[in-house]
Parts: C-alpha cells; sequence; structure tokens
C-alpha cells in the first residue's frame, strides 16, 4: 500500500505523495478541519446575542 | 422624445460606457483573427506569409485577454458609485488611464501585425512581444498596464474607503489586488524553460481559474441583484461561499498545469484532486442562478432588463459546461497524459471562456446600456435574440467540433503514433480531424453572426426600449 | 426586540471568515509547495553531469551528451537517459557557461520567433505544428527519418539547423512553416535549446514516444 519513494528528489510532499491519496487527504484535511472551529464560534457568538454584519 | 444623449449622472459610469465600446471592438478583432487561424487549418496557404498562423493567433488570444479585462475594469466602474453611492474618486485619473491604455493596446496590436518577429535578444521581448502564449504583451507595455492597473485600484480602494463598503465591493478590492499581483510573476524572462512555465502559471492558471472566476462570481451577484431584485443579504452569503470554493479548489488546481512541465511526481495527486472539484463552486453558481429566477418569477415582480439576465444565464451553464465539464475531461493525469496539447484543450478554452467571461460581460454591458440611456425597463428584442442564440449556438458548434478533433487527434497521435512528428501529422490529415475542422470553421462563421447581431442590438435597443415605453405609458424617458 | 434565530449556515459572518481562512490558508500552501518545487526543477551542474547525478532540469551542458528517453521500471514512465558524450556541431566540450548562454540564447530566439503560438513546447502553446517536447529524440530527424536526407545534413542538429533556416525550401506538410529570419546562430541555439529540453524529465510525457509505430501500419 506504502509505495516505494519514486521522485528524484525526496521532499516533505513527496513523502506524503507515498500512501494511497494520503498527501490530497492531508492538504483537504488541514484545510478542512479549523472550519469546525469557525463554525462553532459563530454558532457560540450567535448563542451570546452577538448577529454581526 | 427619443434622445442618444448619455443619461447617466455619474463620470465612473461614463468611463465604464467607453471601456465597454473598446471592449466590443477588441471583441470583433478576436472573432476576425479566431476566423483567419480557422481557415489556415483548412487552407494553409490562406495569408501565408502575410498573417501568419502564429500572428493570427497571438492577436486571437490577446485581442481576448485584453478586451475582457476591458469589460472587467469597465463593469468595476459601472457598478462602484451604485454600490458605494459616491462618484469614483480620482475618476479624472481614472480617465487618463483609459486613453493611454487604449493608446498602449493599440500600438501593441500595431507591432504585432506588422512587425511579427524580432531577433533572438531581449529587445525583442521589451519591444514587440514576449513569445509566451497569453501573454505576449512586450515588456514594455507590461509595465504601463502594471501602472494602468495600479491606478484603478487606487480609485477603486479609495472609494470604497469613502463611501459605502458592500461586501460585493469588499470582493472585488481583494480580487483584483490579488489579479493584479500575479500578473508581476509573468514579467521576468528566466533561461529554465520549466521555472519559466512554473511562473507562467501563476499568472494564466491563478486568472483564469481563480481570480477571475471569484469576479464573476461577485459581479454576476451585483447583475442579480439589478435585474431581478435579488436579495442582497442572500447575495452576499452566496459570493463569499464562491470564494471559499473558487479559491479553495483554484489555487491549488494549478498543480493540474504541472504534471508534465518537469515539476515533481507530487503535482500529479495534487493537481487532479483539487481541480477535480474547481466545478463545484461552478456548479454552485448555475444552481443559485436558476435559484433566484425562480423567486423572482414567483414574486410576480417584473424582470427590469431580460437581455442582461438572459446573458447571464448563459454564463452559469456556460461556466460550468465549458469549465467544470470540459475542463473535468481531462483534468486527470490519467488522461491527460495524452490529452495534453490536443484539440482537447482548444475546445475547452474556447467554452470555457465564452461561458465564464465573454457571457457574464455581455450581460454586464446590456445593464450599462439600460442604465447609459435611464431605462426603467429592457427587454429582449429581435436582434438580442439573435445574438444570444447564434453566438452561444456557434461557440457550442465549435467547442462540439473541436472536442471530436480532440478525441481523433488524441487516439491517432498519441495512442496510435505514439506521439511523434510523423504521428501528429497523420493525426491532422485524418479525415475525421479535417471535417472537424471544417465544422470548426462553419460554426466560427456562426459565432460572427451573432456577433453582428449583439453589435447591431446593442446600438439599437435602448431606441427600441424608448418607443415601447412611450407607446405604453410615456413615464420611462422622463425619469433620469 | 424580537429573538433572533440561530443560524450559522446562513450567517454571511461564517462564510466570510470561511473564505478569507480557505483562501489564506491555500495561498500558504501554494507558496510552501512552490518553495519545495523551484528548487528541484532549478538547473543542475555539469559536475551533476560528470557524476551520473539525476536532476529534472539537467546542466545545459547536457548538451555534449547522448539524451534517450526509455521506461524506467522503478517510475512505470518513461524517463530522459543522458548516456555517453556526443558531438553537438562538431563539439562535445562546451562548459556550462557556453552551454547555458547557448541554451538561453535558444530560448529567447523561441520566444522571439513566436514559436509557441504554432507548436507547443512541454506540451503547452497552439496545435497548429508538432509538440517540441522531445522533438530532439524524434525518429524523423533520425538517421533513418526523412528529414535529415531531405536537408542533406549528417547530423541531427545540422538538419534542424538548416530546416529552420529555409523552412520554405523543406516544405514538410501543407502546412508549411515560415520563413521566420532565423540566423544560423540563432539556428544553433535553437537546438540546442530543443536538445535541453528532451532533457527535462517531464513524469513520462510524451507516452510511448517513438515505441509505437501506429497499429494500422504496423508489420
Amino acid at each position: 500500500m506504502i509505495e516505494a519513494f519514486t521522485d528524484v528528489v525526496p521532499s516533505f510532499f513527496g513523502t506524503l505523495n507515498r500512501g494511497p491519496m494520503t498527501l490530497t487527504i492531508f492538504l483537504h484535511t488541514v484545510i478542512i478541519l479549523p472550519m469546525f472551529f469557525l463554525y462553532y464560534s459563530e454558532k457560540k457568538k450567535q448563542k451570546q446575542g452577538d448577529h454581526e454584519d | 422624445m427619443l434622445s442618444r444623449v448619455m443619461n447617466v449622472q455619474y463620470e465612473s459610469q461614463k468611463l465604464a460606457i467607453n471601456y465597454f465600446q473598446v471592449a466590443l471592438i477588441l471583441f470583433g478583432a478576436q472573432l476576425l483573427f479566431g476566423l483567419t487561424t480557422a481557415i489556415q487549418y483548412l487552407y494553409p496557404q490562406f495569408l501565408f506569409g502575410i498573417i501568419d498562423f502564429s500572428v493570427g493567433r497571438m492577436v486571437h488570444l490577446n485581442a481576448m485577454i485584453v478586451w475582457l479585462l476591458y469589460a472587467m475594469i469597465g463593469s468595476v466602474y459601472w457598478l462602484l458609485p451604485d454600490e458605494t453611492g459616491i462618484e469614483t474618486v480620482g475618476i479624472k485619473i481614472g480617465r487618463l488611464l483609459f486613453y493611454i491604455l487604449t493608446l498602449a493596446v493599440t500600438i501593441v496590436v500595431v507591432v504585432y501585425l506588422v512587425v511579427q518577429v524580432g531577433p533572438g535578444n531581449a529587445m525583442s521581448r521589451w519591444l514587440i512581444h514576449e513569445g509566451r502564449e497569453y501573454i505576449e504583451a512586450p515588456r514594455w507595455a507590461d509595465i504601463g498596464i502594471v501602472v494602468v492597473v495600479l491606478g484603478f485600484l487606487g480609485n477603486v480602494f479609495a472609494t470604497a474607503f469613502k463611501g459605502k463598503r458592500t461586501g460585493i465591493v469588499t470582493v472585488l478590492m481583494i480580487d483584483l489586488l490579488a489579479l493584479a499581483g500575479l500578473y508581476l510573476a509573468g514579467m521576468f524572462y528566466t533561461k529554465n524553460v520549466s521555472v519559466d512555465q512554473f511562473w507562467w502559471w501563476w499568472v494564466i492558471h491563478l486568472w483564469v481559474e481563480a481570480t477571475w472566476e471569484v469576479y464573476v462570481a461577485a459581479v454576476i451577484g451585483y447583475g442579480l441583484i439589478k435585474t431581478i431584485g435579488a436579495n442582497r443579504k442572500i447575495i452576499e452569503m452566496w459570493i463569499w461561499i464562491e470564494v471559499a470554493m473558487l479559491f479553495g479548489s483554484g489555487i491549488l488546481g494549478i498543480g493540474h498545469h504541472y504534471f508534465w512541465i518537469g515539476t515533481p511526481e507530487y503535482w500529479l495527486e495534487i493537481g487532479a484532486l483539487f481541480s477535480a472539484l474547481e466545478p463545484v463552486p461552478l456548479l454552485g453558481m448555475f444552481v443559485h442562478v436558476i435559484y433566484d429566477w425562480g423567486k423572482q418569477a414567483g414574486k410576480r415582480t417584473p424582470m427590469t432588463n431580460t437581455p442582461a439576465f438572459s446573458w447571464f444565464v448563459v454564463t452559469t451553464f456556460g461556466n460550468f459546461l465549458g469549465a467544470g465539464v470540459w475542463g473535468f475531461m481531462h483534468t486527470l493525469p490519467q488522461i491527460n497524459l495524452y490529452t495534453h496539447g490536443t484539440q482537447w484543450t482548444a475546445a475547452h478554452g474556447h467554452l470555457a471562456f465564452y461561458g465564464a467571461y465573454v457571457a457574464a460581460l455581455i450581460g454586464m454591458m446590456y445593464i450599462g446600456l439600460q442604465g447609459k440611456y435611464g431605462l426603467k425597463e429592457m427587454r429582449m428584442t429581435a436582434s438580442a435574440k439573435w445574438g444570444i442564440t447564434l453566438l452561444t449556438g456557434g461557440v457550442l458548434g465549435m467547442t462540439m467540433a473541436l472536442t471530436i478533433a480532440g478525441y481523433v487527434q488524441t487516439f491517432i497521435e498519441r495512442g496510435q503514433w505514439g506521439a511523434t512528428w510523423q504521428g501528429y501529422f497523420v493525426g491532422q490529415n485524418s479525415p475525421w480531424m479535417i471535417q472537424a475542422y471544417g465544422w470548426r470553421l462553419a460554426m466560427g462563421v456562426v459565432t460572427i453572426l451573432g456577433f453582428v447581431f449583439l453589435m447591431k442590438d446593442m446600438m439599437t435597443i435602448a431606441r427600441t426600449a424608448q418607443r415601447e415605453n412611450l407607446k405604453t405609458e410615456s413615464t420611462a424617458t422622463a425619469t433620469a | 426586540m424580537e429573538e433572533q434565530k440561530i443560524s450559522v449556515w446562513g450567517s454571511v459572518r461564517f462564510w466570510r471568515n470561511t473564505a478569507v481562512w480557505v483562501t489564506g490558508f491555500a495561498v500558504l500552501l501554494l507558496i510552501w509547495l512552490s518553495l519545495d518545487t523551484i528548487p528541484q526543477i532549478s538547473a543542475g551542474t555539469i559536475e551533476d553531469l560528470e557524476n551520473g547525478v539525476t536532476k529534472r532540469v539537467p546542466s545545459a551542458a547536457v548538451i555534449n551528451y547522448e539524451i534517450g528517453y526509455e521506461l524506467d521500471n522503478k517510475r512505470k514512465t518513461e524517463i530522459p537517459i543522458i548516456g555517453g558524450k556526443q558531438m553537438f556541431f562538431g563539439r562535445n566540450d562546451y562548459s556550462e557557461e557556453e552551454a547555458t548562454e547557448l541554451v538561453s540564447h535558444g530560448k529567447m530566439t523561441v520566444q522571439s520567433k513566436n514559436c509557441m503560438n504554432c507548436h507547443t513546447l512541454l506540451g503547452n502553446g497552439a496545435y497548429y505544428a508538432p509538440d517540441l517536447t522531445k522533438s530532439w529524440l524524434d525518429p524523423a530527424w533520425s538517421e533513418t527519418g526523412p528529414y535529415r536526407p531531405m536537408t542533406g545534413k549528417a547530423t541531427t542538429e545540422e538538419a534542424m539547423a538548416e530546416f529552420l533556416q529555409h523552412p520554405n525550401k523543406y516544405p514538410t506538410h501543407a502546412r508549411m512553416m515560415p520563413d521566420l529570419g532565423i540566423t544560423p546562430d540563432e539556428a544553433i541555439a535553437v537546438v540546442a535549446f530543443l536538445k535541453h529540453m528532451s532533457s527535462i524529465d517531464t513524469n513520462g510525457f510524451p507516452r510511448n514516444f517513438n515505441k509505437i509505430k501506429g497499429a494500422v501500419n504496423a508489420k
């Protein structure tokens, strides 16, 4: 499942690229995870009556 | 009373109309040189040695990019007073920059057509053209463009800070800043062709698949409020969702240009997975416009500008089909390994640029026309219908023909012949390929006919509308 | 004052924050990736070539060497193979500086003559004429190909240079290359640029180059 490193130059991204879609999953996760934080902090603000805009 | 006098109260909107006018002239030039190059595919002797394919194509592409930029700047100058509630700050400078830009564009095009090529040294790059597809403009013009765009940005920012800063204007401010900044990535010479193309894509990709798309989302938002009275809060929320999705997929989607130019293998996966998501926001745009349309129809409030709204519908369709579906069809490296550098790209390019940008900006021009003559309501005329039908039909037809050409080229040249020169020519000589080029030419002529109707309509629709409004109520022309 | 409903999904602020986060972070990732990529695609040195160090983009001095394009068992794609020394316009001792200048002159000429608006380079450009990515290795220009005898030259580089200077004399197709006023020096430089480009590791593009002779015509 984990493939041998084949690219010309070893690098962090090249290493992540060895597993099945691991590089993409990593990148998408780091982008999407903080959105949970944004969601809950918005919910908290609205509960406190801060309705913005 | 039928008047040809501008009914616009803001200088900014008068300038917008000037930008639209030059844009339409350049649109005509784009189509003309598209025609010569399409003919050359079938009859290579046509204008050979006079306007060679390379020259015609360079003008075809550059005229398009420049007219889209003109229409984009024009649209911003149009909507800025509406959104901020004040006259654009520094509009006199804006007008001066318009003349400078137009003069520069004229000189560049004349040099393209008259000088065409220079010796292999830095002087050619500075004075004639840069020889890099899409951003061929010579370096002196690059610097001029940067100056003009900085002036434009200065006006936009100053106006937004002085007047009311709506969500639409905020998005446009950030987006235009990024758009202008990215141009710098294409303004230096490098000896290494891989590094060259790496930065080259920063300009091309991050323009057309990121910043331009966000621009269009914002402008369509404004257009929906204008034409069908969409709810501003929902529009602004939707624009921010579009920004998140377009930039979220589009920025790293640049990886699909980094498959085969010498860049590392990890780009294969990044490019594939991020660019595969690029159609999602385009589908979102489509759903949103149709949804708003349905809501508006339910409320039975009159649509104030049917031609503009029709063009916005075309843009959502065309953007999703051309950029989304046609882009996705060859974005995965498993497919792109064989389709890269074939007519596939041309098929995708024609429908994507038309759907995403041409249609949206023509819609904005119709809003400009309506405002120019102070019309409460503007309805489709016969020429407007012919224009939209023939232009869209023509581009769709060219796209279908080029898609078939792309298939044939991929199978014969790449599949059967292993991408050699001989394979290239065997592919090009295939009767199926030649038929496809024939259909592309025919549909190109249809597109040009559509353009003729569009131009006729743009010159007459206001008067037609005024006459009809006089007939019915006679109040429309009185209100400024 | 009436109680407002709590709705995160319908909040402009939430989506604005999301948009700012996603955009900002995607930009940071792109910058990080670019910082990782640029050193990998910067040209190698003449020492790399002498010591057999593989580079994605070798030094311009690669014009002193024979270049192949073979299937790599580990990567399962075709990669450029840099072989032994090879004459290029009668020399194989171009220094690093000399070769770099020559290839750069070639690149400048390719830009000035607008090659990219008919041909493709690394698959990018126009589709009116053949791809130039591996043109140096194309069988059409090899000993057995039709173009060398057409120009009456003994080597690939001389045949290419001759063609570039007088394309009108050698019609290869109804779609002829126009005479672009390429000088002898520029022609040599362009061929050097093409030879160098064929040594770039393009992750296997074009696939099966020169391996399949066309099923229709196969013997």
